[in-house]
């Protein structure tokens, strides 16, 4: 077992090499074993051999014939690219150009035969990668810097796996997207013209006041200060107490968050089950009176706006009608249908359009055609070959409007009444309540970040296209 | 049997089929709105108006329905309409009478058989000017009119007259790749009718002024083939038509109607049900909801315009440079973006409006920032693709320089795409400014714009309930209208469908 970890550590170090970012960051990671270990390699460092071979190629280079003779060779080059490009050089500066490049030239040859040489002789050159790959092989090695290397053996493991490489990469980036998100929102909000101590305490408070407000909410600080703490108070969950009416954020948030969620979720789930099914229809008979309508009824889904739509909604189904309540309670089961439908309409447009358009597609494709030549009857090659292929464009979208989703929900749940995470940002919004709003918007960035992670490594499993571009790499 | 399945052909590839039963069914669903809303639910009277609209649009869709028979029949016995259907497009032309827009669309497509792009554009340019009067006239029930109403309704029934005769002449005189010198002079006068906002007549100058100096054959036929294609998808031109009317009518509003009837407080009027004088009602100040959203139109396209072209500028930029230079340029404006990118459009313009306040500046600029990397990631994919072509690898060989090779060679080459892009997620800006309006975040709430009205129309929701819809379906009319459009170009510029 140890053998195996050994090589492997081994091996994604040599693969390293060639990645600089990789490589800074294993220096890093195993800064206290590196640091050691380079200062043994200073003193074992006896390179005798490869100093003196350099020296008598370097001898041999010098003769004056060679580089005479490729000096020569420059300039001809040079004065045929004159004459071509007809262009204004005089033949100083041509000399000066090729002797640049016999100089180039030269030390290149040098230490390309040098390593001729030494390679021919079989003697490895050896530097500190190599020695440090070679002390990789031995097990009392790891044992002995597992502590201070942890770090950096993590990392060996890691790139030494493609998926998980892929699976890490995604993470960080996501970590750095966020973080800009957090620092944008921050300094939008810094830069704001507004000034939230005298909104609060109205016209009439004196300057001591104002003072201790600012100081109370730490708004005195420089602005390095204040993002630092922001980016603090986000990542523990502890983003302080919101401007006016002094309630904890984070909990506020918190008690906010699922509300939305919830109707977001529900609202995925029926444009799912309404979008899936009506574009296999239209795309199994496209141009026909069925398809004609679905698009059409898709697009104008697509055009209403959700405030619209929900006024009209409690217009007839409550208010005329009678049938459901007008405004969310969270007991209220049946008061929940009339904001999932209307935040999932658009969603379930934009689905129901994406799968005809890709199904349409994929049908299309020659391995199709090959289904159908091999006798598979018209539906065997849509649920065994076509729809599965054509989910695929269609999750990735899924994915994207979700976030557009949970964005536009403030405006539902403004129609509603539905105290969720949307109408609790525009709500602080006059104020403005900067870590009221910075949390809200920033927590929203966070919960789509990770969904689409997760959407993105989900098809680095199912998607066999994926999976070999990610080997490949 | 071969006859029959050549004809069944001519059936599938006919325009005029599909235009014929989409305009039958749009027709009987419009009477069928209006049944409905000729029996209103507290009174138990019947409106006479708008039972006779029921009516009439009953009757539209009955000879349409005729039409579309003798149509199909035509074509699976003939392979061709006969000349006696198409002259049935002259009694469909009453429908205009009516507002019929559909139906009297589709009347003039019957009428002429060969059909040039200019007939396409006049029909639609004349249409359009006569859409403006009609809509522009209802303010003759009104108390008073501005000062200016006669002139400018003197003048607009001028420029239909003359988009009349425009019609008239193209009908007779244009031809495929040529029309006659003399039209030069009537195509600089059609452009110059296009001040009004009605482009239908600047493409038709333009298009006839080409064909009158004999513009190479090249050209020309690009340029009947691009609008060909567009023409032929019959929902992107009415889309076409309904945006270029709301630019018409918010230009000509100016002289049409009265600004104060749309802002001022009139306290003896408040609430009006909707009638002859308020066609749309009054609201809880007494201002006229009609004037309101005949003025909102001019905010909505301004913002919608507005907000779409700046960030395909800044976002198409970016994007053409992240596509055309190294990876390490490329990495950083995409990763950069991509901050920008994963937080919701209305998310991050609630939290621009909410630092800088909500005018109308504020909103623009705060919708353009979120739409930026959409753009950019538009632009990147298609620069990616373009600058792999032949022609880029002569311009190099030529010794162009690299940043004029991406802005002439590339970026002229990779705009369709772009085109499309921005036609769809207009519509998204129109909805998105008006959602921010009805939440107090957009355009402030004195001036009249389609979310401000809904908001008020809100509030009213029990009692006054016109007040909410007639905004709302403003706004679905035009984002529906750049649906369409969009869906039509996207169909025409696709190379991959050619």
């Amino acid at each position: 077992m140890a053998y195996t970890i050994t090589s492997l550590l081994q091996k994604s170090y040599k693969e390293a090499q060639g990645k600089t970012v990789v490589q800074v960051l294993l220096v890093l990671a195993g800064l206290p074993v590196h640091l050691v270990i380079y200062f043994i390699y200073l003193i074992r460092k006896k390179d005798q051999t490869r100093d003196t071979v350099l020296n008598d190629i370097r001898v041999e280079l010098s003769d004056k014939q060679l580089s005479d003779q490729w000096h020569s060779d420059y300039v001809d080059q040079l004065v045929r690219k004159r004459t071509f490009f007809q262009e204004n050089v005089s033949d100083k500066e041509i000399h000066e150009v090729a002797e640049k490049l016999v100089e180039e030239r030269k030390k290149e040859e040098i230490t390309r035969r040098t390593d001729d040489h030494l390679n021919q002789s079989g003697i490895q050159r050896t530097t500190y990668s190599v020695y440090f790959q070679s002390l990789l092989e031995r097990r009392h090695f790891l044992l002995y810097t597992l502590l201070p290397g942890v770090l950096m053996y993590a990392i060996l493991l890691l790139i030494s796996n493609p998926f998980l490489t892929y699976i890490a990469e995604r993470l960080i980036q996501s970590v750095l997207v966020i973080i800009g998100v957090a620092i944008l929102v921050f300094t939008i909000l810094y830069i704001s013209p507004f000034d939230p101590a005298s909104n609060i305490l109205g016209e009439s408070a004196t300057q001591e006041q104002i003072t201790a407000f600012n100081q109370l909410h730490g708004l005195d600080l420089s602005y390095w200060q204040q993002l630092w703490n922001a980016l603090k108070g986000i990542a523990t969950f502890d983003l302080g107490s919101s401007f006016a009416g002094n309630e904890d954020v984070a909990t506020s948030i918190a008690n906010k968050f699922p509300v939305t969620l919830t109707i977001a979720l529900f609202s995925v789930i029926m444009a799912v089950v309404i979008a899936i099914p009506v574009g296999i229809l239209s795309a199994t008979r496209p141009n026909s009176f069925l398809d004609y309508s679905f698009m059409f009824i898709a697009l104008i889904g697509l055009s209403i706006p959700n405030f619209w739509q929900g006024l009209i909604f409690i217009l007839n189904f409550s208010i005329k009608l009678n049938w459901l309540p007008a405004t969310y309670s969270p007991s209220n089961h049946l008061s929940m249908i009339m904001p999932v439908v209307v935040l999932g309409t658009a969603l379930t447009a934009s689905i129901a359009r994406m799968m005809r358009s890709s199904l349409l597609e994929i049908i299309h494709e020659d391995y199709i055609i090959t289904a159908r030549a091999k006798g598979l009857s018209k539906s065997q090659m849509l649920w065994k070959h076509a729809v599965g292929n054509a989910m695929i464009p269609v999750i990735t979208v899924i994915g994207l409007l979700f976030g557009g989703m949970l964005g536009g929900a403030a405006v539902t749940e403004k129609v509603f009444n539905i105290r969720g995470i949307g109408s609790y940002i525009v709500d602080k919004q006059f104020i403005p309540d900067i870590p009221a709003i910075m949390g809200g918007v920033v927590y929203i960035a966070i919960t789509i970040s990770l969904v689409n992670l997760l959407i993105d490594i989900l098809y680095a499993f199912l998607d066999p296209r994926i999976r070999s571009k990610i080997n490949q790499s | 049997m071969k006859d029959s399945s050549n004809n069944r052909h001519a059936l599938v590839i006919s325009k005029d089929y599909p235009q014929a039963n989409f305009t039958w069914i749009l027709s009987l669903a419009l009477a069928a709105i209006f049944l409905w809303n000729s029996f209103p639910t507290k009174t138990d009277g019947l409106n006479p108006f708008v039972f006779a609209l029921f009516c009439a649009y009953t009757l539209t869709s009955i000879l349409q329905l005729f039409i579309t028979r003798k149509i199909k029949k035509d074509l699976l016995h003939a392979g061709e309409i006969h000349k006696t259907t198409r002259r049935l497009g002259y009694f469909q032309l009453a429908s205009l009478l009516t507002g019929n827009i559909f139906a009297a669309a589709f009347a003039f497509n019957l009428i002429n058989k060969r059909k040039t792009p200019e007939y396409t554009f006049a029909v639609y340019t004349l249409l359009t000017q006569l859409a403006v009067i009609a809509i522009s006239s209802v303010n003759l029930f009104k108390p008073y009119v501005s000062d200016t109403f006669l002139i400018a309704m003197g003048s607009l029934l001028l420029i239909a007259l003359f988009h009349l005769v425009a019609l008239i002449l193209t009908v007779h005189y244009v031809r495929e790749y040529s029309a006659p010198r003399w039209m030069s002079v009537l195509a600089v006068v059609l452009m110059a009718t296009a001040v009004t906002g009605n482009l239908f007549a600047l493409l038709l100058g333009w298009s006839l002024f080409m064909k009158s100096r004999r513009f190479d054959s090249s050209r020309l036929s690009k340029w009947n083939v691009m609008w060909e294609k567009i023409t032929r998808n019959s929902t992107a031109v009415l889309g076409m038509f309904f945006i270029l009317l709301m630019l018409t009518i918010s230009i000509t509003s100016r002289f049409t109607f009265d600004y104060a009837l749309a802002v001022e407080n009139n306290y003896s009027a408040i609430l009006q049900a909707p009638s002859l004088v308020y066609p749309f009602g009054t609201d809880n100040f007494g201002r006229d909801v009609f004037s309101r959203i005949v003025f909102g139109a001019r905010i909505s396209l301004l913002v919608g315009f507005a907000s779409t072209i700046l960030p395909g500028l800044i976002g198409g930029f970016l994007g053409a440079i992240a596509g055309y230079y190294s990876n390490r340029i490329d990495n950083w404006i995409m990763r950069l973006l991509d901050i920008l990118y994963s937080i919701p459009g209305i998310l991050l313009a609630i939290a621009i409006i909410a630092a800088f306040g909500a005018n109308t500046v504020n909103l623009i600029i705060a919708l353009s920032v979120g739409g930026i990397p959409t753009y950019a990631r538009t632009m990147r994919a298609n620069v990616l693709m373009v600058s792999n072509y032949d022609f880029v690898d002569s311009a190099k060989a030529l010794g162009a320089s690299d940043f004029s090779i991406l802005f002439k060679q590339v970026v002229p080459n990779s705009l369709a795409p772009m085109i499309v892009k921005s036609t769809l997620t207009i519509g998204g800006a129109v909805i998105a400014t008006s959602s921010l309006s009805y939440l107090g975040l957009g355009v402030e709430p004195h001036i009249p714009e389609w979310g401000n009205i809904l908001k008020v129309g809100s509030t009213y929701l029990e009692s006054n309930s016109y007040l909410a819809i007639f905004p709302g379906l403003a706004i679905i009319l035009l984002v529906l209208s750049f649906n369409f459009l969009g869906d039509g170009l996207r169909d025409a510029l696709d190379p991959k469908l050619d």
